[in-house]
């Protein structure tokens, strides 16, 4: 009998189970694919960023830079050598008068990882890369000082070791490019009848190069201080100016309080499309007043001034703070009073250690919009003294649009303060965002 | 004895009266005080611009000060006077009917009759000044204005439902006994802490037609190659290209927003719905657990209690993400501008990311033209605030407040 009545029991029991189990299964499916999508971008940021030029080009999902031998069948460096006769219409020119050389690698003897992206760039199979030596000097003397690499027409590589880089310039379509790329080659021996190129391979530059050759190209150092001091003056501005504002209006009676609150929320409503020409122009009168005046120039155009005091204030952050300080209950003002506590140093030594909550809050949104503002700083700054880090990356990513590597690095220059610091506020951060929302 | 009670209550009142003005005036000499840092700053960059900006947009204004031209530059943004007054009348009227619509159920039947035709009126004559006055303006106006709302109406469609939705159903599952929370939060927010500017060339670089990742996943999923959308790069709209795909040729008013900009859209809602789930999680948070329980009991399914108790229960964060998508879309501006910069000039490509704000911007940056740019700032300051009107009247009486 007990059997017979345990049994359905039991089969229910193991129905519910599973149907939990699915459930459960749903949902952590439901979460993993939000996160999938939530994480993809960066990790396609950061792949990209330790790619060269060439493994973008050619579509080559994963750098060498990142895979355990990115040498393949060669070793790291490899020295290979290269008959090289004289070019073109230079055959009957003495060799003491340095003619210009012509030689070439076979294709066979590049490591096949280079040779792999010179293909997928579509050069045509087989191929020979090219060198041509020049002698610049005009000193007598045989001493060939610049290099041109090319596949077919297309120029991959040229450099002289003499003069500066910059002089030479030019494009460096598949991107062999010395310095820039990590496998390059170099001439190692100059002597025409023993030309020697070597072929190197640095994976620890390979990866860092283009950190470091956006970090220089684009000054981030500078951005990046800029950024900081412009936001940390902002942030402790409005912390400064909103908490006070916020408790004289949550807690102290005084005439035309409704009127002056009205103001406020008025600047609230208003979009900074209205207010941004007409900013713009203020900032421009009081750099001419403050020219003419003090004799002081860019006292605020192109100055931090610009960039933090018009934000030193915002009706948000008065809200916030406004609605949170009057939850205090009065008894503990009252208290205060009783001990000869006046409102500041009630604020300071009891509203203030109350609401670090909110105060968090407002540190972290006016961080983020101190951060990400781009559009105002664009109008205000016109050199890189004090231009933001985000008027930067923008500048560079168009001007270095064509090298997705470069752009990506310096995204992840520009991201990594801030993700720091949100991994180490991250509670604070979301219970801050939190709360905003509550209030409906 | 009751001459005497009388006055010295009187004086006692007086006392206090005076002791009590000089802690008032005290007081309120405080508070101006803690109040002039922010008020100035505010009243110089924030009030007083508001005011500048009218003037400015008074003007013929190319970076110095031009004519007085009034209402020029408005009129040339949105038509004749007659065109405005037709269109916003009737646009006003009919808001007006539909007021009086809701209204009518609680009146007396004898009045009823007279609100009823009071409201066909107000309906037809609102109707037909929409009717005249709209195509007016459409024509007499500044067409890149129409073009530019219809564009940041589509940006606002084409976001914040999705968002929302989104949101929504990673919160309620957040919201179950799952395992990690943290984590998940941790990750669901990176988005939206990310500069940016950065991300938005993240993306950009994600799209790029030939070695983006996501056409690489196209391609690698067998889409053939000369199909594969140039993403930002496209200025065909999305219908259109869907109906290619599919052999069918829609004309081109017909095809929605560019995919363009839905590659902007998606960018839009891959970075806020972290942010929105974090909201919806602490509004979930409030929800008393003792109506989840009495639900249960009553043998109502997890259907019915999403149903009849989450939703009109968060309702009010439900509201207040609507309401800051919405602004937040008539307002976007920098991840438009990173985004498109590398496509060509601003609204790129074909002006099909031409959104108000990218406008205004392009009138004032590049075109030095200042008092236009102004008015235009003018214009979807009106159309956010009726957007905030409308929205907050919607919401009555569906917004559920605890």
């Amino acid at each position: 009998m007990a059997n017979l009545a345990q049994a359905p029991v039991e089969e229910n029991l193991q129905s519910y189970q599973l149907r939990e189990a699915i459930s459960r299964g749903l949902l952590y499916l439901i979460l993993t694919i939000g996160a999938v999508i939530a994480i993809v971008p960066f990790f396609w940021m950061l792949l990209t960023s330790v790619k060269t030029y060439g493994e973008h080009g050619a579509k080559i999902f994963w750098p060498a830079g990142l895979s355990t031998s990115p040498y393949l069948d060669r070793p790291a460096t490899q020295v290979l050598t290269v008959p090289m006769q004289p070019a073109e219409g230079w055959q009957n020119v003495p060799r003491s008068f340095s003619p210009p050389l012509e030689g070439a690698i076979p294709v066979a003897s590049v490591s096949r990882y280079v040779a792999q992206q010179l293909v997928e760039v579509d050069f045509p199979v087989p191929f020979d890369v090219n060198i041509l030596a020049t002698d610049t000097t005009d000193d007598g003397q045989v001493n060939y000082d610049a290099y041109m690499l090319t596949v077919g027409s297309k120029i991959i590589d040229q450099f002289v070791t003499r003069l500066d880089e910059d002089e030479l310039g030019g494009p460096n379509y598949a991107g062999a490019d010395r310095g820039r790329w990590g496998p390059h080659f170099q001439v190692v021996d100059s002597d025409p009848d023993n030309f020697i190129v070597e072929e190197s391979w640095n994976v620890g530059y390979m990866l860092l190069h283009n950190y470091i050759f956006a970090w220089q190209e684009a000054n981030f150092a500078r951005y990046m201080r800029n950024s900081t001091i412009t936001t940390l003056l902002t942030v402790a501005g409005v912390v400064v100016t909103s908490t006070l504002a916020a408790y004289a209006f949550a807690r102290m009676k005084f005439p035309g309080k409704d009127l002056i609150f009205s103001l406020y929320l008025a600047t609230y409503m208003i979009p900074g499309a209205v207010t941004l020409i007409p900013n713009y122009l203020i900032i421009i009168k009081l750099e001419e007043f403050f020219q003419a005046t003090f004799g002081m120039t860019n006292a605020w155009y192109d100055n931090w001034t610009a960039l933090t005091i018009p934000f030193a204030i915002n009706a948000f952050s008065v809200f916030l703070l406004r609605q949170f300080f009057a939850q205090i209950p009065d008894e503990l003002y009252d208290a205060a009073l009783i001990d000869g506590c006046g409102h500041l140093r009630f604020l300071t030594q009891i509203v203030v250690p109350l609401s670090k909550a909110p105060l968090m809050s407002i540190v972290i949104f006016n961080g983020i919009w101190a951060w990400n503002s781009l559009q105002w700083p664009i109008i205000v700054t016109s050199t890189e003294t004090w231009r933001p880090i985000t008027v930067g990356l923008s500048s560079f990513i168009t001007e270095a649009a064509a090298e997705t590597q470069l752009t990506m690095a310096g995204s992840v220059i520009t991201t990594i303060p801030i993700l720091i610091l949100y991994f180490f506020t991250q509670k604070q951060f979301t219970e801050g965002i939190a709360t905003t929302g509550l209030k409906g | 004895m009751a001459a005497t009670k009388q006055s010295r209550d009187f004086d006692s009142q007086r006392l206090l009266f005076f002791g009590e003005s000089k802690r008032h005036i005290r007081e309120a000499l405080q508070a101006y005080l803690f109040l002039l840092p922010g008020t100035f700053i505010l009243s110089v960059f924030s009030l007083f611009p508001i005011g500048y900006a009218l003037y400015i947009s008074f003007h013929k204004w190319r970076i110095r000060k031009g004519d007085f031209i009034g209402l020029g530059n408005y009129l040339k943004a949105l038509g004749t006077p007659q065109d405005v007054l037709f269109a916003l009348g009737g646009l006003g009227l009919l808001t007006s009917s539909w007021m009086l619509w809701r209204k009518i159920k609680s009146e007396d039947p004898a009045k009823i009759v007279l609100l009823k035709a009071l409201f066909v009126f107000l309906l037809i004559v609102g109707g037909l000044g929409l009717l005249l006055g709209f195509p007016q303006m459409l024509s007499n106006g500044d067409e890149d204005l129409f073009m530019a709302l219809l564009i940041t109406s589509y940006y606002s469609l084409g976001t914040v439902p999705f968002q929302i939705v989104l949101s929504f159903l990673l919160a309620t599952v957040l919201f179950q006994n799952i395992r990690g929370k943290t984590i998940w939060r941790i990750l669901y927010f990176l988005p939206y802490v990310t500069v940016t500017v950065a991300s938005a060339a993240v993306w950009q670089s994600i799209y790029e037609p030939r070695r983006g990742l996501l056409n690489l996943l196209l391609v690698t999923l067998g889409m053939p190659a000369e199909n594969v959308p140039k993403w930002l790069f496209e200025a065909t709209p999305i219908g259109v290209y869907l109906g290619n795909l599919i052999g069918l040729s829609l004309p081109d008013w017909a095809g929605g927003p560019s995919l363009a900009l839905i590659s902007v859209i998606i960018y839009n809602i891959w970075t806020y719905v972290g942010y929105n789930t974090v909201i919806y999680l602490a509004g979930l948070g409030n929800i008393p657990h003792s109506l989840y329980e009495a639900a249960t009991i009553d043998g109502a399914n997890r259907w019915e209690i999403l149903r009849n108790i989450t939703i009109p229960l968060v309702s009010p964060t439900t509201y207040f993400l609507v309401m800051m998508g919405v602004l937040g879309t008539f307002r976007a501006f920098n991840h438009i501008y990173v985004m498109t910069s590398v496509v060509g000039p601003i609204g790129a490509p074909r002006g099909t990311t031409m959104t108000t704000s990218m406008l205004i911007w392009k009138n004032f940056w590049s075109g030095n033209r200042f008092g236009y740019a102004s008015a235009l700032a003018f214009v979807l300051t009106g159309v956010l605030l009726s957007l905030t009107w409308v929205q907050k009247r919607i919401s009555e009486g569906r917004v559920f407040y605890g």
